[in-house]
């Protein structure tokens, strides 16, 4: 395990710090002028401690990667309007299947390639996956060809469209991967 | 405004009835997770959407707000690394549904 490095402390610290103010209500009392010093400090102290010791854990790539005020437009643009319109579609069409009298379900395994290196990107993609109803990422594999390294996802599928290996990504993934390549290579 | 926030309720509590039914309805594990996904999107973020917009607006107390919004951000976090766990677990254990699948492309890759 490599050790932390001064940025990642920092970064780490400044997530965990606005948590602290979330939690404890200050962030609201802020705004309004009358927050106690005393919470301040004290969540300053926490945070840094908490850094020190999880940053090595919490950071992996460049340090201030995602505090680029562009890519955290486009991440918090793919928070609030992309990713909500996947899944509200997804969840219509899975509410559609309880509920009718047949039950039209197909379920299967596909292999879906990926196109993202990035191991942050990964997995947020993979998550975004398993959250969308109808779809469950099942394990993820990385394979050498000549290529190069190609990695994979196995996704769990209620209704299987096709097997062939682009055409179930492209129906899987949707736009959610051309906006996460927008912030991870 | 008081619209907009009976509507969200409303359209969360359909989607968790949806996926109830689904629960008690589909044949196997797997199609069962995908159903309590349902469930546990938009059944819980329309409630959490809600009561934000309801004590912000209504109750005029900021600070409630924020903490249903950061719990909103804790579930969407850690909800689909138990659904892939769960999900894998499974897999790894043994399970498999009576209808055989279409295809299953962990089995042919992985299992001689």
């Amino acid at each position: 395990m490599k050790k932390a490095t001064f940025p990642a402390v920092i970064s780490t610290a400044i997530v965990c710090y606005l948590f602290w103010l979330c939690i404890t209500g200050q962030l609201a009392m802020l705004f309004e002028g009358e927050a106690a010093w005393q919470v301040l400090v004290a969540g300053a102290l926490v945070s840094l401690g908490v850094g020190l010791f999880a940053g090595k854990y919490f950071i992996h790539e460049r340090s201030f990667y995602l505090w680029h005020p562009a890519r955290l437009f486009t991440g918090l643009l793919y928070c609030i309007i992309i990713f909500p319109w996947e899944l509200l579609k997804a969840n219509w069409d899975v509410a559609k299947r309880a509920l009718s009298p047949k039950l039209p379900i197909n379920p299967g395994i596909v292999k879906v390639p990926v196109d993202l290196q990035s191991e942050y990107g990964q997995s947020a993609l993979a998550n975004s996956i398993t959250l969308t109803p109808g779809t469950i990422t099942m394990e993820v594999t990385e394979e050498t060809t000549d290529e190069g390294e190609q990695d994979y996802f196995y996704i769990h599928w209620i209704d299987v469209a096709t097997a062939e290996e682009k055409e179930a990504g492209d129906a899987i993934k949707g736009t959610m991967e051309k906006w996460l390549r927008r912030i991870w290579k | 405004m008081r619209y907009v926030i009976d509507a969200l309720i409303v359209i969360s509590i359909f989607f968790a009835f949806a996926g109830v039914v689904g629960m008690l309805r589909m044949p196997d594990t797997f199609c069962r997770m995908q159903s309590a996904t349902n469930i546990s999107t938009c059944g819980i973020l329309g409630v959490i959407i809600g009561g934000i917009l309801y004590s912000a607006i209504y109750l005029g107390n900021a600070e409630m707000a924020i903490k249903l919004a950061v719990m909103g951000v804790f579930y969407i976090i850690t909800n689909p690394i138990a659904g892939h766990i769960l999900a894998k677990g499974a897999y790894k254990h043994g399970v498999r549904p009576e209808n055989k699948m279409v295809v299953d492309r962990l089995e042919e890759d992985f299992e001689q």
